[in-house]
């Protein structure tokens, strides 16, 4: 017998297929976003985790200007380290002969004397510096595959303002590269910037840092106490011109991989939510109808004796054939994804193997969500089922009840015609099921907001950043700090119109128990290329010893414009002064400080120096201008405006833009899920009338109205709703995902409600054109028959 | 087999209609040839078995259904020949329909239902004065729901009735209601017949109904045969069950 409620079964899914496939895949659009975030998460975390354990990557940092190597030993037995790992790093000015730009990067050292015990290298191609030799150098995978560097290749490198012929031997990668970015930029630039390693005893006679470090890194002994180890070596290193030492949670390559991962939580709920919110939903409605159709034959089933139980079940198998598909279709779908996104994260991230690796857990967790969802959506249909006595099923339904509509019973009959009347008072006999379509409906353009703000901000800070914010064509930074007249030298260079001179130096800012180590910017008082703006979009000045900070360092110290910060100044004369923050500023690029160049000199005190220029040059005068700039000895490295704005449209932009297309494109399929499931039960459950218009003498076209009269009622209302929806949704989730490094300002443009509003219409309009097609197949003779 | 010839040209003539749902070895002959005339004005009841093939010939000449072969004219147009807008404009303008089941639109209340037809009718008599043939002007704000079976049936007379058509298509009228209603409505139909002269075809299985009819077919295995003419209808009221 069971055989037989599974052919039925087989039949009504078979009849049922559109609507069935429809809540499938408005349910494998939701679980594929799952399983690909989930997977991504999951394939980040355990290739960072194999990688650090591996290559021993250390737990906490600290650089200084220069201290014994006696020291190390010091270091070794502070309570709670576990070992200890002291180099050198210096920075490097590049000269390639195939980039016009110069070069920049930092150079590593490697001891040839003792092993590497902590942020051990890996070797990608060529070999490691073994043995005796010179003029040798290993190569950031980064930059060797944006500069076509391999094995073999030559270099120049200006080496403490010495320029040597540098031998490439090994493309290598480290823990402490995952991501590889000019300090304090929040955008890689591989192309203009790299990391090094050379032997020991040769960087450290051209630096003159012969028996001596500028870099510790330790590991913890377990159960040590980071904040303790972290303070004691502060205390060691004080003396040695120490820049504060700071765990992995503040080390700028970790916390990139640690943002990404906490984008990629942020997105691993909150839609898949809404989309499976949705997919019970439908169900719920699908299965309701189909009950209400198939109430003479579950009359019959139970009198012949078949248990509630099993008719129950026959109905729940039904639901569970759609979580199977749906499933399905979103696990095959998140694997494909999260392959692509991957492939992109070599963008950002190097690792030595970054596989992806499917989340089977959220496999899992999918399958148990989809069901609970499809089970919750059932459920009350289920429960008529049980409910349902044979004898009470048997007689033909009676009318349902209905009555006058508000509008009608506020006195507004005469003004609405019949067909409006009919759809009023059919939602507000049904309040539940219209609010649930309304909600649903609202839902559907409320998640087409969403990619589309993800865009606009990009866009935004494209625009914005790179043109209101940044108006130098160049960033040009000095070796170390000079002279104000330095910047007069930069004026003097071909093309130069304007240049305006900057200092940055390292602090620490602190504000109650929360602090951050950070670059605070001295600028000139209403400059007019590096400008600060303000939160209002308004360029905010920096003048006598007020402070402005980016809103996400305010988050991050926990502060407002009013409150003071303590400034910890980690250089020279390391003075420290609390001042009241002026202003935020808006900065995509997350934490930053800045101040009144005068202002920063006196509180360091080392007279009037500078850090190095921004400037505007002539379009015309590029290439005359980057020649000379490569020749210029005191230019340390040079930021281009448009290589920035192109490495973000590279790598930030690229990846939030496959986000958005891939949201994008599911959303679109829930608004037309949605939609056309509404019409199909529409027109099931309204067919009998329409077949008695159509016989009473009413045109297709008459009909085709009254059935979607009340679709576009719906859609009139949900899709304000829907609008305003989106935008605080979108709100949230770029709140969610706003970290530290990266910040996405919220950006609700009218071509984004134009486009959600297009698409629901159009999916309101394809979906009624559907449904009105099917009036083609209305059975008016059968509609004559007894009641449905 | 065929009708008397009428003194007026029938209103309704049928000639060879024939009707086959399916085909090969599904193939069901519902109409085997049919020929009848049906003169204006008259009521006519058409009796016979269950699955005869009554509704099949009611749903053609009403006009939703087309035949398999054969011709069906409507005042020498050819209904069988129609297209779907002139199918359409033919039900709108010519027939009226009250079924078993009474097909009111639960959503709309009885006077509603009526004005729903009397909106788009030529010339149409109002919603109230079709409620008042019906004897249910009380009723005229009422929903479906809230009305009784019979009363909903009456509802559905003066649905069809109300924009005057020239052909009234009963099928099964009383099927779904017990004798005493049954009594009532079919003195609706008698009434209206009488009074505004409609052509009204009524099925029913009902042998004892013959009585109120002016012409009585029979049909069996889908083949139609007249079986008397009254030369005076008795009124619904005297008939004994
Ligand atoms: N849509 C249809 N498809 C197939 N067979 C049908 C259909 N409608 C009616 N029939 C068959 O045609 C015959 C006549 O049916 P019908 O005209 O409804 O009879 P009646 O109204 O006299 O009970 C029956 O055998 C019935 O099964
Ligand atoms: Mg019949």
């Amino acid at each position: 017998m069971l055989n037989l409620l599974d052919l039925k079964l087989g039949r009504d899914l078979r009849a049922l297929k559109s609507q069935a496939l429809a809540v499938a895949l408005v349910m494998a659009c939701g679980l594929a976003m799952m399983i690909m975030t989930r997977s991504l998460i999951q394939s980040l975390d355990d290739a960072r985790a194999n990688y650090y354990e591996k290559h021993r990557f250390a737990e906490v940092f600290a650089e200084l200007k220069r201290a014994p190597e006696s020291l190390r030993q010091q270091i070794a037995v502070l309570p709670g380290v576990a070992a200890v790992e002291t180099g050198i790093e210096v920075s490097v000015t590049l000269d390639l002969p195939n980039l016009a730009v110069p070069a920049s990067g930092l150079i590593n050292a490697v001891p040839e004397r003792r092993p590497v015990v902590l942020n051990q290298l890996y070797l990608r191609r060529g070999r490691l510096l073994e043995g005796a030799g010179t003029g040798e150098v290993l190569v950031s995978e980064a930059f060797a595959e944006a500069n076509a560097l391999g094995p073999g290749d030559e270099i120049a490198a200006i080496l403490n303002g010495r320029r040597q012929e540098l031998r490439v031997v090994g493309i290598v990668l480290a823990p402490q590269y995952v991501f590889e970015a000019r300090p304090g930029s929040a955008l890689p630039d591989n192309q203009t910037f790299g990391i090094f390693w050379m032997r020991e005893q040769e960087l450290a006679e051209a630096f003159n840092l012969q028996g001596a470090f500028n870099e510790v890194a330790v590991s913890l002994a377990p159960g040590a106490s980071e904040p303790e180890v972290i303070a004691a070596l502060d205390r060691l290193l004080k003396p040695y011109g120490g820049l504060g030492a700071y765990g992995r949670s503040e080390h700028p390559s970790d916390i990139r991989v640690d943002d990404e991962i906490r984008v990629l939580e942020g997105l691993s709920f909150g839609f898949p939510l809404v989309f499976l919110s949705v997919a019970a939903f439908m169900t719920h409605s699908v299965m309701s109808r189909q009950i209400a159709l198939q109430r003479e034959q579950i009359a019959i089933l139970k009198a012949f004796g078949f248990a509630n139980r099993t008719i129950a079940w026959h109905f729940i198998k039904f639901a569970l054939v759609i979580v199977v598909v749906g499933t399905a279709l979103g696990t095959a779908g998140g694997f494909a994804l999260g392959r692509q996104l991957v492939d992109m994260y070599h963008l950002f991230f190097r690792f030595p193997v970054l596989a992806f690796e499917p989340a089977t857990g959220a496999i899992v967790g999918s399958l148990v969500a989809s069901s609970a969802a499809a089970l919750l959506g059932v459920a009350s249909a289920v429960r008529k089922v049980v409910r349902l006595s044979p004898a009470q099923a048997m007689r033909p339904e009676p009318p349902a009840s209905f009555r006058p509509a508000l509008a009608e019973r506020l006195g507004l009959a005469r003004y609405l015609a019949v067909s409006v009347r009919m759809a009023l008072r059919n939602i507000e006999r049904k309040p539940w099921q219209a609010g649930f379509t309304c909600v649903a409906l609202a839902m559907a353009t409320g998640i087409l907001i969403i990619p589309n703000a993800f865009r606009d901000g990009v866009r935004h800070i494209l625009d914005f950043q790179w043109d209101t914010v940044q108006r130098q064509t160049a960033t040009v930074s000095l070796v170390e700090p000079g002279p104000l007249r330095a910047a007069h030298d930069f004026a003097q260079l071909p093309g130069v119109i304007h240049t305006e001179p900057f200092r940055t130096v390292l602090v620490e800012m602190a504000a109650g128990h929360r602090s951050r180590r950070l670059a605070m910017h001295g600028l000139v008082n209403q400059g007019d290329l590096n400008r600060v703006i303000g939160l209002d979009g308004r360029p905010l000045t920096v003048r006598g010893r007020g402070l402005i900070i980016s809103e996400a360092l305010g988050e991050t110290l926990g502060i407002q414009p009013g409150d003071t910060v303590t400034i910890r100044v980690l250089q020279g004369k390391r003075r420290e002064v609390t001042l009241p923050v002026g202003g935020f500023s808006q900065d995509f690029a997350g934490i930053a400080s800045f101040m009144e160049l005068g202002a920063l000199n006196r509180l360091l005190g080392e007279g009037d120096q500078i850090s190095g220029a921004f400037m505007s040059v002539a379009g015309g005068q590029w290439e005359a201008f980057l020649r000379a700039l490569k020749e210029t000895p005191q230019a340390a490295g040079v930021v281009i405006k448009d290589a920035m704005r192109q490495s973000f449209r590279q790598t930030t932009a690229e990846s939030i833009g496959l986000i958005q297309v891939i949201y994008s494109t599911f959303a679109t399929v829930v608004a037309f899920g949605i939609v056309y499931n509404s019409a199909r039960i529409a027109l099931s459950e309204r067919s009998r009338e329409l077949a008695t218009l159509r016989v009473l003498g009413f045109s297709r076209s008459d009909v085709g109205r009254v059935l979607v009269g009340e679709l576009v009622l719906l859609a009139a209302v949900a899709l304000p709703l829907g609008l305003w929806l989106g935008s605080g949704m979108a709100g949230l989730l770029i709140a969610s995902i706003n970290t530290e490094t990266v910040r996405l300002p919220l950006v609700l443009s009218s071509s984004n409600y134009a486009y959600a509003t297009l698409v629901i219409v159009l999916a309101t309009t394809l979906s009624a054109w559907v449904a009105c097609r099917k009036l083609h197949q209305l059975d008016l003779v059968g509609a004559l028959k007894a009641a449905e | 087999m065929a009708a008397s010839p009428p003194p007026d040209p029938p209103l309704v003539v049928a000639r060879d209609l024939t009707k086959t749902y399916g085909s090969g070895h599904a193939a069901v002959q519902a109409l085997r040839g049919v020929d009848l005339d049906l003169p204006a004005g008259e009521l006519v009841v058409l009796l016979g078995a269950s699955g005869s093939g009554k509704s099949t010939l009611l749903n053609l000449i009403g006009g939703l259904d087309q035949p398999t072969h054969g011709e069906l004219l409507y005042r020498g147009w050819d209904v069988a020949q129609a297209d779907e807008a002139g199918l359409t404009a033919y039900r709108r303008d010519v027939v009226g329909f009250v079924f078993q089941f009474y097909n009111l639109i639960a959503s709309l209340t009885a006077r509603e239902n009526i004005a729903l037809i009397t909106e788009v009718s030529r010339r149409p008599m109002s919603p109230d004065e079709a409620l008042d043939l019906v004897g249910l002007t009380n009723r005229a704000d009422h929903f479906p729901a809230q009305l009784s079976g019979g009363e909903q049936q009456r509802v559905a007379i003066a649905r069809a009735i109300a924009k005057r058509p020239e052909l009234l298509l009963c099928d099964e009228p009383t099927g779904a209601l017990d004798v005493k209603t049954g009594m009532l409505v079919l003195e609706a139909i008698q009434r209206i017949n009488r009074d505004i002269g409609t052509l009204t075809l009524v099925i029913t299985h009902n042998a004892v109904l013959a009585e109120m009819a002016d012409r009585v077919f029979t049909m069996s295995d889908g083949r139609l045969e007249l079986a008397r003419v009254n030369s005076h209808p008795r009124p619904v009221q005297e008939l004994s069950w």
